[in-house]
């Protein structure tokens, strides 16, 4: 699977290619000044010069409240699934949301597979753009999901002077190349050692945020971390649920029925948050874990652990950063991290 | 459906809190009122929008001609938009006649300082949000603003972990004092007793500087060593307090909205506040005050006038061209009258007008307030859930959310913001603006707006807080904030003159009843909230005090636990002068000894606290009551 090169002059049509095709998802500015992921009308729309999207690409894929099922009663009782079956290209989004989605991968198409999930998976690909400035908030370097990647995308276009260097990372990648051949040159040996260069180069513009995910995974996994971290971690933690919603690897949900007409209703799944007194509070009025800090300590487990790093391929923090930006108090990644590893919190 | 947050908010800054995620789920969730009601026979039957805004008028008709204006009383929405507020406003006065306007939470806010103080200026900040960034120490007084107003919660985080230092002063040692660098555990009923202490330090001990200099005097005698016994906090403590204010370069003072609701929580705010006529070596204020609210909307609600003694804009009721302004703008002649608050309306109205408010959870003395609304002769509900108010009611009109309407909030900060419309409402829901619309011109005085925007324009043009208020850029990056007029803090607030407080606003505890209890609304802040108990997520959350400890949840320390045999999870039977509770209790090592806690929206339900009622407000507030506790036999 060679690379190729994307002259700047062809990258519109390329999109509008795509466009033609399926539904694609690309940062966009909007109004005030905020880039999401969102869906584009034209190539014009795309942000190519922004460095962090607020939200990861989780919402495409598992949304903030999402119809699974519909029943209705009149006359006989009649349930159907729903499921999404869009086709969805998503173009110049960042690494590290690319690497959370192969967390997402582990826990809805592992042992257990989530049909309403995979139906969005399996219809998407990932064209990601590498990171050449990250914000103050980011550490993927962390968490091994950027600035460039190795693996781990059906595309990784990187911008340079003369366009997008292309490369490819899996079938449909190499698919997706193909079908475009004749908007495309292919990679020369500068263009090689410029993307290098550049990836180099990124990695030592990183902020004062850091998780060193690898020393915090040993103190975690051998249970070297006093209850006292978790209380202090607690201490510091309102339960709003930003870290959660805004985490590319969070998929915990709830589930619940609605009417929505006599006779019809609907059930649905909502993000939820381990960190909620009543995540695990049971009907009888019991909680597994009653205490934020049983809480604090049961999230950073799930993050961190070697337990979980085996079930997911790698450890759940992708060093995007947005717990850093989302925390209503002080209990994000890099302070619970370096808390675990120093016996305390700041 | 969902919620993004966006960090290009200069508040919010990319953060959202609990009920922030989950806000959207009032939107089409199946318990909103969809259908206009009306009572017939007893119960509340389904009705056209014609048929219920006849009868709304009708009874309201009725009830003029026999009682007269005086006889009628409207309350207001902290969670409704300026535009509502504002037409309700017009609504009472123009339309009713009656100058018996307010909003029950008004109840949860600080005496204006007009009225403790005899100074003019609208009740608003100068402080800002911001102000916390920049500063080097941060006092959290009366309450834990991570709970109440989480967004301000995040920057005094934020502060803290560049550095900043935090003093928290409240009784219980809440989550802020637990990572706090130094908490003050001050005895209910005696916060205006340490604060006075900690102005003899900062003021005192500081110095030069001429400011304040009547204020110096009165605190010139009440040093912590004098306060300790009273206040519960040891004398090194307020010392060290009131040093590190003094020595900041830039400092903030937060006064959280629970101390509205403590007996001289006012007096002791209004001291405070005077700290902010302090100037710093590069002459900008030293001390950034900040007084927090309970509800997105409760400044725009004071704005608009939904007060009994104001005019919408701060317009004054003697001011004859404050009030001819307004004549003009509604081409109706105006009340001047000075009404009844909230808490004065129930028992003495017959027919109560109730737009988006919750007198039952809000006004303490809870069986009162209910056999008030049961007594009256009529009743009009417009709210998007069915409310305890509006089970009473005899006609219930069902409102549109936020998010199903266009409007605009106005923040803590004089921030004054749109609310955007994503979807339309549910099911027959309107508009508040439009249904008192609706009503008031079946009571011939039709009121020609087309839209929220039409009404705010009429509110710049008329209010002069609001001019330079433009309504394109309310949309985006935090919107607009109208210009507070400098009014000064006070020299010497009302406080002073009253000796800081020589009787603690608390009876004291005696052998027969041994501990002080008092009502703290930072427990269970949003248990049976409306707009909280109906979203399912955030509900389940703010649930613990009414499932767990439905008769009341006593906190109790370690040290009284042992003293009086009383275990977590096991009832316990709280006796006062005034009456008796049967509670379970919680034992836990954020209460002082010798205080007990209960949820303030608990307490409201009990007959166990005495009442004590604000000086030139009329504010009825629970005050810290001595009990006996004893584990039943």
């Amino acid at each position: 699977m060679t690379a190729r090169v994307l002259p700047l002059n062809r990258v519109d049509e390329f999109v509008r290619r795509l466009l033609a095709a399926a539904e694609v998802i690309a940062p966009r500015r909007v109004d005030g000044g905020d880039v999401f992921y969102g869906p584009i009308a034209s190539p014009g729309e795309v942000a190519w010069d922004y460095s962090t999207a607020v939200e990861p690409l989780k919402r495409f894929l598992l949304p903030q409240r999402e119809p699974i099922l519909r029943f209705s009663t009149n006359g006989k009782l009649e349930v159907r699934p729903e499921y999404d079956e869009t086709e969805r290209v998503f173009l110049g989004v960042r690494c590290c949301d690319v690497t959370g989605v192969s967390v997402l991968d582990a826990m809805f198409g592992g042992e257990i597979v989530d049909p309403y999930y995979m139906a969005r998976r399996e219809r998407s690909t990932f064209i990601a753009l590498t990171c050449q400035q990250p914000d103050a908030h980011c550490f993927c370097v962390c968490g091994d999901a950027g600035p460039f990647l190795k693996t781990g995308y059906d595309q990784q276009w990187t911008a340079l002077k003369d366009g997008m260097l292309v490369e490819v990372g899996s079938e449909r990648g190499e698919a997706l190349a193909a079908a475009n051949e004749d908007l495309l040159l292919p990679a020369q040996m500068e263009h090689i050692k410029e993307r290098h260069r550049l990836a180099r180069e990124a990695e030592t513009r990183f902020g004062e945020y850091h998780a060193y995910a690898a020393a915090a995974m040993r103190k975690l996994t051998t249970a070297e971390v006093a209850d006292e971290v978790w209380q202090q971690a607690a201490d510091r933690c309102i339960e709003c649920g930003g870290c959660t919603f805004l985490c590319p690897t969070c998929s915990c949900f709830t589930v619940t029925d609605r009417w929505e007409a006599p006779g019809r209703g609907v059930r649905e799944r909502h993000w939820d948050a381990c960190l909620y007194s009543c995540y695990s509070r049971e009907a009888s009025g019991h909680n597994p874990r009653p205490e934020g800090a049983d809480r604090m300590r049961g999230r950073f487990f799930h993050k961190l652990s070697h337990q979980w790093a085996q079930r997911n391929g790698r450890h759940a923090c992708v060093g995007c950063g947005r717990c850093v930006v989302g925390c209503m108090a002080w209990s994000h990644m890099p302070a619970v991290s370096e808390a675990i590893r120093r016996g305390a919190m700041p | 459906m969902g919620v993004s947050p966006s960090r290009a908010h200069p508040v919010s800054r990319g953060r959202l809190c609990l009920k922030g995620w989950h806000a959207h789920e009032l939107m089409d969730n199946s318990s909103r009122l969809t259908r206009p009601l009306v009572r017939r026979g007893g119960q509340l039957v389904e009705a056209s929008w014609s048929e219920a805004t006849k009868a709304a008028a009708q009874g309201l008709r009725d009830v003029l001609s026999s009682e007269g204006p005086e006889g009628v009383g409207v309350l207001g929405s902290a969670r409704g938009t300026n535009e509502d507020n504002y037409v309700l406003a017009r609504f009472a006065r123009a339309t009713l006649g009656t100058g018996n306007i307010d909003c029950s939470l008004r109840l949860h806010c600080f005496a204006e300082p007009m009225e403790l103080n005899g100074a003019l200026g609208p009740s608003a900040n100068q402080g800002l949000i911001s102000d916390l960034d920049d500063s080097s120490v941060i006092l959290i007084v009366g309450g834990d603003p991570t709970e109440e107003n989480p967004a301000v919660g995040a920057h005094v985080h934020r502060a803290r972990a560049r550095g900043a230092k935090v003093i928290t002063a409240f009784a219980r040692r809440h989550a802020l004092g637990r990572v706090a660098d130094v908490h003050l555990p001050v005895r209910p009923g005696a916060e205006l007793r340490w604060v006075g202490s900690l102005l003899n330090v900062v003021l005192v001990e500081r110095e030069g500087g001429d400011e304040l200099a009547a204020l110096r005097r009165h605190v010139a005698e009440l040093t912590p060593e004098r306060t300790e016994p009273e206040t519960g906090v040891p004398a090194a403590a307020t010392r060290r307090a009131g040093e590190m204010l003094a020595e900041a370069s830039q400092a903030a003072i937060v006064i959280c909205a629970a101390m509205a609701l403590s007996p001289q929580g006012s007096e002791a705010a209004a001291a405070l506040g005077a700290l902010g006529r302090v100037r710093s070596a590069q002459d900008r204020p030293k001390f950034a005050v900040l007084s927090l609210l309970s509800r997105n909307n409760l400044q725009g609600c004071r704005d608009m006038g939904v007060t009994p003694y104001l005019l919408p804009g701060y317009g004054r009721l003697e001011e004859d061209a404050d009030v001819e302004r307004l004549q003009r703008a509604w081409g109706t002649p105006v009340s001047r009258a000075r009404g009844l608050a909230a808490w004065e309306m129930l028992g003495r109205v017959k027919a109560l007008y109730i737009m988006g408010d919750d007198p039952i959870r809000a006004l303490p003395q809870q069986a009162e307030t209910r056999a008030a609304l049961e007594g009256l002769k009529f009743l009009v509900v417009q709210d998007i859930f069915m409310t305890p108010a509006a089970e009473m009611a005899d006609v219930v009109f069902p409102a549109a959310a936020f998010g199903e309407r266009e409007g605009t909030w106005t923040s803590l900060e004089r921030r004054v913001q749109r609310v955007r419309k994503a979807v339309d409402p549910p099911g027959e829901a309107r508009e508040d603006w439009r249904i008192l619309a609706d009503v008031s011109g079946s009571l011939g005085k039709p009121m020609p707006y087309s839209s929220p925007q039409d009404i705010f324009e009429e509110i710049v043009t008329h209010l002069p807080l609001y001019a330079g208020v433009f309504y394109p850029r309310l949309g985006v990056n935090g919107g607009v904030r109208w210009q507070a007029p400098q009014a000064a803090a006070p020299e010497a607030p009302a406080a002073a003159e009253a000796g800081f407080g020589e009787a603690s606003a608390a009876a004291k505890t005696n052998e027969q009843r041994p501990l002080l209890l008092a009502a703290d609304p930072t427990l269970g802040a949003w248990d049976g909230e409306v707009t909280v108990s109906r979203t399912l997520s955030v509900a389940a959350e703010f649930t613990v005090s009414e499932k767990d400890y439905p008769t009341g949840m006593l906190c109790v320390s370690p040290a009284d636990a042992a003293r009086f045999q009383l275990r977590s999870g096991r009832p316990a039977r709280v006796v006062s002068d005034r009456g008796e509770q049967q509670m379970r209790v919680v034992v836990s090592d954020e209460v002082p000894e010798g205080v007990a806690l209960v949820p303030y929206w608990q307490a409201v339900r009990m007959q166990v606290m005495a009442v004590v009622t604000e000086p030139k407000t009329g504010r009825p507030l629970l005050a810290p009551t001595p009990v006996s506790v004893e584990a039943p036999k």
